[in-house]
């Protein structure tokens, strides 16, 4: 059963006198009880993705079109304004830097309270405490983090108490915006653990982790989609990706990290020639052609298609064109 | 305990700081050149006795001021009395007691400063850290007309006040502490009157003070604005004040020791406000006494303004740890 599904997401930052194409027609689906990967290089636009997913877009970001249906509920994108009901409730986010997402002068058993408040007004004090520490013991923290202060908590279990705040008012869909990125390995490995039973457990429907770590990803997610310059290239489940990626990116993006399995022992690693495009002008074809070792003369013409086959898509013209070579068989 | 054994060790240092202050105290005004008893002379006989009486009266005041004596005798007898609250006589009003003369003035001056502090203090840093938050307009136009009140001279401001709100649209008497005709005593006459008299001042200081703490203030705010823990609150769709509480809480810390300096200088008076608005207090009593060479005032009026700076210091070391749990951890010896 799909939970979340985003549609038609085009968005842009104004840069002076044009603007900066951060995401074109984005869309991807959350199944229910699933975690889904994004994982891209840096400005590829995951973040600004995430932020638009989480319903906390950046003052400065035009969201063009888009809708998010989540939960039996369609929510237009393009409004703003309209976010702030379904924030933390509907859909929450656990933020980038979860070591300073903690007021430093707020017990954090307050800070629960304000975040309920948030969702309830009426809602009580000890209503909120009580329902804090059956959270925290849920995530095997003890009841005296609620009096303690973010400095008095270990980095790891500052993390924990992040996670547990930010599915505190149960929200259907989580957004995880690089959770991983600032922890030393051992702590990714307990974060991960952490978010599978938060599905698992049934404490939020459905996870979408947003990471440039394809080898973290390849452990945690069901599903994994690859974002080039503000466009999905491919989505698949994650097995599937790591082992036989379609698009020309994807098979770079994995070339150039280790991803452990199975004769990874004598692989070389390989990098992506080129740079990213400049995003500021709008591009007619492929973006990832220039850098594309399989590109052809159609590549830079003309936007390819989304292929749908089986369980995974990708919109690459090779794809569609050895499809319609089988079609024509 | 271990909290306890730091405040007092903080003591000890407020003590020495204080001890070193009251030697100056002494010794800076009698370093000014000239000497005070010629100007009292000066004035006295207006140049019409004879230089031997003039000799003979000079002879009396030194002695009667303990000015004969060396410097070191004379310290030493105005540290056994300022101990026991004698703050002695004045040499420009004598036989005037200088502990009255302070006590005259100071109510003028507390009650003129110290509101016009504490509420500018509060107003200035909300309105800083709503234009931290806000952004846009409502930020461009706090911070311009902030920079303005700081920037424009105060005596330009506080004429433009008085031309405006005293001349021009005459709804505030135009200077002095009451009427005419009143005197200073406890009735409801006498405290409109007053009050309207003190308005004035007071909006020229506390739109002063706002100006300052608002560009404090925003300039602290800001860094907290893009914090995280202010994102991730956001995401959880806080409300504008909640938020608007969690950065002032954040940015406050610095603009706390702002209002201690504020509050331990105000008593020294305001003395371009006094003299624009004819307002009696402890700053004209000061500049008077300076001009004079009135030494006993000087050190009167300065050893207040150093016993209140010390002890507003002193309190604001210790609301930063109610303030901020990390001072308070340290102070305790925690991590």
């Amino acid at each position: 059963m799909t939970l979340a599904s985003l549609t038609n997401l085009t968005a842009h930052y104004d840069a002076g006198e044009g603007r900066f194409h951060a995401l074109d027609d984005v869309g991807l689906d959350v199944e229910s009880g699933r975690i889904l990967g994004v994982v891209g290089e840096s400005g590829c636009g995951k973040s600004t993705m995430a932020s638009v997913l989480s319903l906390n877009p950046a003052p400065s970001l035009r969201v063009t079109s888009g809708t998010l249906a989540v939960g039996g509920k369609d929510v237009d994108l393009t409004d703003p304004a309209s976010h702030r009901p379904l924030r933390g409730g509907t859909v929450a986010l656990l933020p980038q830097g979860a070591l300073n997402a903690l007021n430093p002068t707020r017990r954090v058993g307050a800070l629960a309270h304000d975040i309920l408040a948030a969702g309830d007004r009426r809602i009580k004090r000890s209503e909120s405490l009580r329902r804090t520490a059956a959270r925290l013991e849920a995530l095997e923290l003890p009841p005296r983090v609620l009096r303690a202060y973010p400095h008095q908590l270990s980095g790891g279990m500052r993390q924990r108490v992040v996670t547990a705040l930010a599915t505190l008012r149960n929200p259907r869909l989580l957004v995880a915006d690089e959770p991983s990125s600032a922890l030393d390995v051992s702590s990714q490995r307990l974060l991960v653990d952490l978010l599978r039973r938060l599905v698992s457990d049934g404490l939020v429907e459905g996870i979408v982790f947003i990471t440039h770590d394809v080898a973290l990803l390849s452990e945690l997610a069901d599903r994994i989609a690859v974002m080039y310059a503000g466009r999905v290239v491919e989505e698949a489940p994650a097995r599937d990706l790591v082992a036989s990626p379609r698009h020309p990116y994807s098979q770079a993006l994995l070339a150039s990290v280790l991803v452990p399995e199975p004769g990874t022992r004598g692989r070389r690693l390989a990098g992506i020639p080129g740079s990213p495009p400049d995003l500021r002008a709008p591009i007619a074809g492929c973006l990832f052609a220039p850098r594309c070792e399989h590109a052809m003369d159609k590549c830079t013409a003309e936007r390819p298609p989304r292929l749908v086959t089986g369980p995974r898509d990708d919109s690459c013209w090779r794809s569609a064109e050895s499809e319609e070579a089988v079609d024509a068989a | 305990m271990t909290l306890l054994r730091h405040i007092l060790a903080k003591l000890g240092w407020y003590a020495a700081a204080f001890a070193a202050a009251l030697a100056l105290n002494f010794f800076l005004p009698r370093l000014l050149p000239g000497n005070p008893v010629d100007t009292l002379i000066g004035q006295a006989l207006r140049g019409h006795a004879s230089s031997e009486t003039k000799q003979r009266v000079y002879e009396t005041y030194i002695a009667e001021f303990g000015l004969d004596q060396n410097l070191w005798t004379q310290f030493l007898t105005y540290i056994g009395k300022t101990v026991q609250g004698d703050f002695g006589t004045s040499f420009s009003r004598y036989p005037a007691d200088v502990a009255s003369m302070v006590a005259d003035a100071l109510p003028w001056t507390i009650a003129l400063q110290l509101p016009a502090v504490l509420l500018g203090w509060l107003i200035g840093n909300l309105v800083g850290a709503v234009a931290a938050y806000r952004r846009g307009g409502f930020d461009r136009s706090v911070y311009l007309s902030s920079l303005f009140l700081t920037a424009a001279p105060y005596y330009c401001l506080a004429v433009l006040l008085l031309y405006g709100l005293a001349v021009a649209l005459p709804l505030f008497p135009a200077g002095g502490g009451w009427s005419f005709g009143l005197k200073p005593e406890w009735t409801g006459l006498f405290a409109v009157d007053a009050v309207s008299h003190w308005f004035l001042p007071f909006l020229s200081l506390l739109l002063v003070f706002i100006g300052g703490q608002a560009i404090g203030m925003r300039s602290m705010a800001v860094y907290e604005v893009d914090a995280d823990y202010v994102r991730f609150a956001e995401s959880f769709g806080l409300a504008d004040r909640k938020i608007i509480g969690y950065i002032f809480r954040n940015g406050m810390l610095p603009q706390v020791t702002g209002l201690a300096l504020a509050i331990g200088t105000l008593v020294g008076g305001a003395l371009l406000t006094e003299i624009v608005f004819s307002y009696p207090g402890i700053g004209t009593l000061l500049y008077e006494a300076i001009l004079n060479k009135d030494y006993p005032v000087i050190q009167a009026v300065t050893l207040l303004v150093l016993v209140v700076v010390l002890v507003a210091n002193f309190l604001v070391d210790v609301l930063y740890g109610l303030i901020d749990p990390r001072i308070r951890a340290a102070e305790r010896g925690e991590r």
